[in-house]
């Protein structure tokens, strides 16, 4: 009778009732998607750095991670490889030779990282191959005599590899895509014009359009704007085995775009045959070896393992590589409830207010229940109900909004293709694929259960201090 | 046999500089279905006396031992516990649940002390057939007249079959005609199930009704006649 009676009180004043449960079903629907986005982003991030950059575990020479030092080398591979095979839960190995250098166009250079793979090796272990850009060549399937290599996106533009230009072409994508005519006028103007590297595009482009033009076709713009001659030149210099600088020039059969920026500027990666060529490295020798895992729960415990089996080997994981990555899957679900709890919190004063409400309002009838027969608790129970009630219809409706919302996105995602140049920079995708886990719904229904509950305490006890003679009194 | 003893009982306000003696050294005994009317001009303490018979206020000095019980004694969670198994109530405004039905509102006691649902419903439907509200059974008290309000509240008061029914000014808000109607109800539930009545009141077809009238003065009881 009290469950029924409390779910009765809550209609009483449908209006009011409706009011808060609609703040906590857009708190809790906000909240839910907030963090599907956030989880989604995060996901995203480790997946991409496990399968496009470090995978699970990385095994090389002792010193060679601090020093980058190319005489310190796997030299043992046969010895090296039985022993990893004898490890359980290990799905893949790929073998790297690493050496620090220099990447030159005749415009520009920089700093990179040449790292020598096997590129069909390498595509049992990660999904580079799957992030080469359309149009820029085919690395990864390519058979040439030539040196080959392949870049990052974010090197390309640095060293002016990447070009921009509007020509018929490009005018006639950008009508597909219908960019307003006055749009494509003005971007008529520029055709002929070849512009070196994307700032001096930028600089063209923002002169031309108004700054909402830029933000709403900027990007559409860009992206059709720029152009890449395959084929390209790109000079690597570096050091050989015994310290000799040496320098080849690669033809260029590929450009990469895994959204970090920092990968794609300092990672060039070529032939592992060309560079031990070059390098004079022997053919049995490596820097690294990259190991895939079947299960991410069992890194630990692998890594323990190989230790034990290779002691005078360098062997890391992932966790120990990327620590941010570790601390954001280790401390994210906290972080989540602690955003949820400070939602929450900020509900639960609303839920307060008209709980207080709810017990000034029903003074008298308060006073009469307790007159005829109705205990404290039944009272304190009836009120923490009421208030259970409310924030539990408005927390089911947000997580089902939510839910809905999340399905309806997860599918195409979300891109942010405005913030797209900052996300990329701290490694995150610009298009985001919220998810959520279901465990989560479950935590957020106790916590929404746990506010209704505080939020009733306040007001319950006012209703306790109620004396039944002065509450029937009460007009 | 005796159902309430009142013994000696004060009740000293001391709101303000002044001390208000509501109830002044009342002693009176009540027995198994007796029909009593308190009675007395406005401030008599007729409303005061019912709320120390009810345990909802406690006496100054005094006692007050309801079937063997000094409600003196009883602690506050044991105090509520002996009025919902003791006492019915029925007050000037009806006070019913606004969100419960007549069938709800009259179950509501039984389901506090545990009632099994078959006994709940039954005795429901004995009671208001018994003050002739059969046919409101879903009806919300906002449905219903005041008469048919009170006579609801009458019904919730003898469910769960009190030692005694305390009624402060039970038809003060009703018209003559529901007024009378409510007192055929009471006085016939009184007789059917020798429960006690004890009713204050300013309504002279109440009191021409009652079958015992304790008149009050300044807190004091100044007559208490029986009638035959």
């Amino acid at each position: 009778m009290i469950w029924k009676t409390a779910w009765k009180n809550v209609w009483r004043n449908r209006v009011r009732s409706l009011v808060v449960i609609a703040s906590v079903t857009i708190g809790v629907f906000a909240s839910v998607f907030s963090i599907a986005m956030m989880n989604g982003m995060v996901a995203q991030r480790v997946d991409a750095a496990l399968d496009e950059e470090i995978s699970h575990v990385q095994i090389s020479g002792m010193g060679f991670r601090l020093n980058n030092d190319p005489q310190i080398l796997i030299t043992d591979r046969g010895k090296t490889v039985s022993q990893i095979k004898t490890v359980n839960g290990i799905t893949g190995m790929v073998e790297r030779t690493i050496i620090s250098g220099m990447a030159s166009t005749a415009s520009k250079s920089a700093g990179v990282q040449i790292i020598g793979i096997d590129p069909e090796m390498e595509k049992k272990i990660f999904t580079l191959n799957k992030t080469i850009m359309q149009g820029t060549g085919d690395y990864f399937e390519k058979e040439s005599k030539n040196e080959l290599a392949l870049i990052g996106q974010d090197l390309a533009k640095e060293l002016n590899i990447i070009r921009y230009s509007i020509d018929s072409t490009v005018l006639l994508t950008l009508k597909m895509q219908e960019i307003p005519d006055e749009i494509l006028d003005k971007l008529a103007s520029l055709s002929g014009i070849r512009f070196a590297n994307e700032k001096k595009f930028n600089k063209t482009i923002n002169s031309l359009l108004s700054k909402r033009e830029i933000n709403k076709y900027g990007q559409k713009i860009k992206k059709e704007a720029w152009s890449f001659r395959e084929g390209s030149r790109l000079t690597l210099t570096f050091l050989d085995k015994d310290n000799n600088q040496v320098g080849a020039r690669f033809r260029l059969a590929g450009i990469y775009d895994v959204k970090n920026t920092m990968f794609e500027q300092s990672v060039v990666f070529v032939k592992d045959a060309d560079l031990k060529r070059l390098t004079g490295i022997k053919e049995n020798s490596f820097h690294q070896i990259i190991l895939r895992i079947n299960d991410i729960e069992q890194t630990e415990k692998i890594t323990s393992e190989l230790r034990e089996k290779l002691p005078d080997l360098d062997v890391m994981n992932w966790r120990e590589i990327q620590p941010d990555l570790a601390m954001l899957t280790d401390y994210v679900h906290q972080i989540y409830a602690v955003f949820m709890v400070i939602i929450l919190a900020a509900l639960a004063f609303g839920i307060v207010n008209t709980m207080l409400m709810v017990v000034l309002e029903r003074t008298r009838e308060l006073g009469m229940l307790t007159a005829i027969g109705m205990n404290k608790k039944k009272v304190f129970s009836m009120i923490m109900l009421e208030s259970v009630f409310l924030s539990l219809i408005g927390g089911i409706a947000g997580m089902f909004v939510g839910w809905i919302v999340i399905l309806l996105t997860a599918k195409n995602g979300i891109n942010f293709v405005k913030y797209a140049e900052g996300m990329e920079a701290f490694g995150y995708s610009a298009h985001v694929f919220p998810e959520i886990s279901a465990g989560f719904f479950i935590v957020v229904t106790f916590l929404i259960i746990l506010t209704g509950i505080v939020s009733s305490i306040y007001p319950a006890l006012k209703a306790l201090k109620l004396n039944p003679v002065e509450a029937i009194r009460t007009e | 046999m005796k159902v309430l003893e009142i013994k000696n009982v004060h009740k000293i306000y001391n709101e303000t500089e002044v001390q208000v003696h509501a109830v002044d050294d009342v002693t009176l005994e009540f027995r198994e279905a007796e029909f009593a009317a308190i009675v007395g001009p406005s401030g008599s303490g007729k409303t005061t006396l019912l709320n120390l018979i009810g345990g909802l206020d406690m006496p100054t000095s005094g006692e007050i031992i309801i079937d063997g019980t000094n409600l003196s004694k009883l602690k506050s969670s044991q105090l509520i516990d002996f009025r919902m198994r003791n006492i019915g109530f029925v007050f000037q405004a009806y006070n019913l649940i606004p969100v419960l039905s007549a069938k709800e509102n009259v179950e509501f006691i039984m389901s506090l002390q545990g009632w099994p649902k078959i006994d709940r419903d039954s005795r429901t439907y004995e009671l208001l057939k018994a003050v002739g509200l059969s046919d409101r059974i879903n009806s919300r008290p906002a449905k219903m007249s005041g008469g048919q309000q009170q006579r609801v509240a009458v019904a919730r008061a003898l469910a769960s079959r009190p030692k005694f029914v305390l009624a402060d000014e039970p038809t003060a808000n009703l018209d003559s005609k529901s007024a009378a109607i409510l007192l055929e109800i009471m006085e016939k539930l009184n007789h059917e199930e020798k429960i006690t009545f004890i009713f204050s009141t300013h309504d002279a077809r109440v009191v021409k009704m009652a079958h015992r009238v304790i008149t009050l003065e300044d807190g004091k009881v100044v007559s208490d006649e029986v009638r035959e």
